[in-house]
């Protein structure tokens, strides 16, 4: 059996497991699903079911290595997208450590440059970052076998955090409205399907992407240093209890207390940073509880307005823009499959976010074990379990760890 | 503390015409297509007539009349611009009822400010927290379907008190979305595909109209772009784009969108632009010049795409570099435009291939 075969086999058990929980998102009717097909390698797109049992039936039959659906709903799914009758979508959020600089560097990511003429044997290759250009042949495609690691999912947690932050204080959203999810892969979804934001159209979704990422704050406009004399005379530092207002001076507060001389020269602040690290506590007291930003002598609008951009770079929270923008985006189904990983995209509650071990909740394949060739892989968790490093070592080890790394291009099936 | 459900009297229908209650009284008057041509209801039409006319002229209603007149007319003016079939008409006719209605919307109480909002179906009430000294909460999802077209960074939901799903606002700003909202809806009433067969009087009143809208434009009508391409005019962040592109770098989805939607609509033919893609390591020549003809609108659904605008841009990381000229202008075709002008005309050399 190759091992393309053996995770074939592996998602025909689980799709054909009796006790299967096909996801059943409200308006089910009203979406479009979409698979990606284990045999056919194709996207079988425009697909409607009339309920969970003919959706069931098709994933029995066809087999997908990834199944998706709409965040619009539509009045028929099936019609060519022009003709669909879009009748308003969810609020989706995507938050992948694809997007996000992490602290790991993506060490345990490897590329392959994939130029045919790379003078370099089999493509020049390496770890971690993937760069724009092969610094052999200048070629700019790679092969790239990434890989989902505990600080890059404590990255991204970290960012969904903030925007379940945003959705329940600022957005208004109760907690049970808000659905989170481990993608499968690296990162997290957070879906809002209140009736309320379903009509919203492209425009609007942007302006919540816009508050979630921080951009557009009127105190950091470009142009602030133009403004005409008279109203330059008048320009001071101020935040108030409301909207990002509060995330910025709460932020501030954080900063500020545990501020070093280096972390204030690595915002750009110079000459200032002595008066700043000397006067924490009235800075504390005075500027940030009592909203009295011209009380320290010497630190004046512009350094407050560098401390603000930076604790406005770390309150954001980093999104995929173009996800919730796109109101006909097809999402991951949950309870599914992951193609790349064979963990499942799977939900917890809101209130788990912060210490929810996916590692262990996304496992699919609880029974048996393969033995593998693994080529190249970190140490990693799964199920409860630590596994590796390994480096050409053939290992018997549980199903859903050898799955992944099938899936993940690191291993291959000993028969 | 409940309020009092405010009731909206005739003096108040004549004013916002608009309302779910107009149609009620029009149900009671029973008006008919066809009879306003009589002339008893003649005083209707050539009100109604005015509407219209004035909204080409100045972009306002003209003078109030006496209710039983007033009312009636606004329905019979929504039926004159369908009649015109002329998207500019339609367009100002909505723009002037909405700017009408927010003149009013100014001197309401903040009860009948509330009643006319609700009546909208908006999620709005007073605001009962004292430390903040602004008079209404609304829901977000209203208030962001209202602040679409409104352009100043103010309006921007970042920068308002968004706490609890309510977004703070004083009474200007209330009016300010309500004629919003008075517009979309205007607009949504002239967008019906399915028009009546008209009586002869208002296909004549539709023409004569039509006549006064095209002195009105002129030939002030959008110019295009010059035929000639200068890439010395590109703003900052098409020449980041063009210049990752031609390096072979990756560019996002919405890089490409925006580099191939803006090259397009400047007027370069879509050949050139699809080998703009060339030094990609996945290009596909047949593959690229079918997108970038679909972008064109040459392909697929017919429809000519044009670059998103700056605040877009914004929210997708492609703005970059931003430049003196930046702040002037809102898209990236607009800073093309203007750039353009302000350079001497270059000397017209040979095309290079």
């Amino acid at each position: 059996m190759s091992s393309r075969e053996f995770v074939y086999e592996k998602f025909r058990g689980f799709y054909n497991n009796p006790s299967l929980a096909v996801p059943t998102p409200v308006g089910f009717a009203q979406r479009e699903f979409a698979f990606l097909l284990f045999r056919e390698r194709v996207m079988a797109r425009h697909k409607g079911f009339a309920n969970p049992k003919t959706l069931s039936a098709f994933l029995k039959e066809r087999i997908p290595s990834d199944v998706y659906y709409s965040c619009a709903y539509y009045e028929n799914p099936e019609a060519d997208m022009d003709k669909k009758g879009w009748s308003g979508a969810d609020l989706v959020f995507d938050i992948d450590a694809d997007h996000i600089p992490t602290s790991c560097n993506k060490i345990h990511d490897e590329w392959r440059c994939t130029n045919s003429e790379c003078q370099f044997s089999g493509g020049f290759n390496g770890k971690g970052i993937t760069p724009e250009t092969c610094p052999i042949c200048g070629g700019v495609k790679f092969e790239v076998k990434s890989w989902p690691c505990d600080v890059c999912i404590d990255t991204t947690r970290a960012e969904a955090r903030k925007l379940v932050d945003m959705l329940e204080n600022d957005f208004g959203f109760a907690s049970h409205e808000i659905r989170t999810f481990f993608s499968g892969h690296r990162g997290f979804h957070v879906h809002v399907e209140h009736e309320a934001i379903r009509s919203l159209d492209a425009m609007g979704r942007r302006e919540v992407v816009d508050y979630v990422m921080g951009t557009g704050l009127a105190m950091f406009r470009k142009s602030r240093k133009d403004l005409p004399k008279q109203k330059k005379g008048a320009k001071v530092f101020s935040l108030n209890d409301y909207g990002w207002n509060r995330r910025l001076k709460n932020g501030m507060r954080k900063f500020i207390l545990n501020a070093t001389k280096d972390d204030l020269k690595e915002i750009g602040i110079k000459g200032r940073t002595e008066v700043i690290l000397q006067n924490k506590d009235r800075i504390l007291k005075e500027c940030v509880e009592e909203n009295r930003w011209s009380n320290v002598k010497g630190v004046g609008v512009e350094t407050w307005l560098k401390v603000a951009e930076h604790v406005r770079d770390l309150e954001s929270a980093q999104i995929d823009t173009v996800v919730t923008t796109d109101i006909h985006r097809l999402i991951r189904a949950e309870g599914t499959l992951h193609g790349k990983t064979g963990l499942l995209k799977v939900e917890f509650p809101v209130s788990q976010l912060d210490e929810v071990d996916v590692f262990k909740e996304a496992v699919a394949f609880k029974e048996g074990s393969a033995k593998v060739l693994v080529s190249d892989a970190p140490e990693f968790r799964l199920g409860g379990e630590t596994f590796g490093p390994f480096k050409n070592k053939a290992v018997e080890l549980p199903t859903a760890a050898a799955v992944l790394l099938i899936c993940k291009g690191r291993a291959e099936l000993v028969t | 503390m409940q309020l009092e459900p405010v009731k909206f009297t005739p003096n108040d229908l004549a004013k916002y015409p608009f309302l779910k209650e107009t149609a009620e009284y029009m149900g009671k008057i029973g008006l008919d297509i066809e009879e306003l041509t009589s002339p008893e209801l003649g005083s209707i039409l050539s009100r109604a007539e005015e509407r219209v006319n004035h909204a080409i002229l100045y972009v306002s209603t003209g003078q109030r009349r006496e209710n039983p007149v007033e009312i009636p007319s606004f329905p019979v003016a929504i039926i004159l611009a369908l009649a015109t079939k002329n998207s500019f008409i339609k367009k100002r006719y909505a723009l002037a009822e909405a700017k009408q209605a927010h003149s009013d919307f100014q001197f309401e109480s903040s009860e009948k400010l509330l009643a006319l909002a609700r009546n909208f179906d908006w999620d709005i009430e007073l605001n009962r927290d004292s430390s903040i000294p602004l008079e209404f909460v609304l829901g977000f999802a209203d208030y962001l379907r209202n602040v679409t077209h409104l352009r100043d960074e103010k309006w921007k939901l970042i920068n308002r008190f968004l706490v609890d799903g309510k977004v703070y606002l004083n009474q200007h700003d209330v009016a300010r979305l309500l004629q919003e909202e008075v517009q979309r809806r205007i607009d949504k009433r002239l967008d019906t595909k399915e028009l009546p067969p008209f009586p002869q009087k208002v296909v004549e009143i539709a023409e004569q109209l039509n006549v006064l809208a095209k002195d009105k434009i002129g030939e002030a009508e959008m110019g295009g772009f010059p035929k000639v391409v200068s890439q010395s005019a590109f703003p900052p962040c098409i020449v980041a784009l063009y210049e990752e592109a031609s390096k072979g770098r990756h560019l996002s989805h919405v890089g490409r969108f925006t580099l191939t939607s803006f090259l397009v609509t400047i007027g370069m033919p879509p050949e050139k632009v699809a080998e703009v893609f060339k030094t990609f390591s996945d290009y596909n020549a047949r593959l690229t010049l079918y997108q970038v003809e679909h972008i064109a609108g040459e392909k697929g659904s017919g429809t000519a795409y044009t670059p998103p605008s700056c605040s877009t841009l914004q929210t997708h990381g492609v703005c970059v570099n931003n430049d003196e000229l930046c702040r002037w202008i809102r898209h990236p075709l607009a800073y093309y435009k203007r750039k353009q002008k302000t350079m001497p005309t270059p000397p017209q050399a040979p095309e290079k291939t």
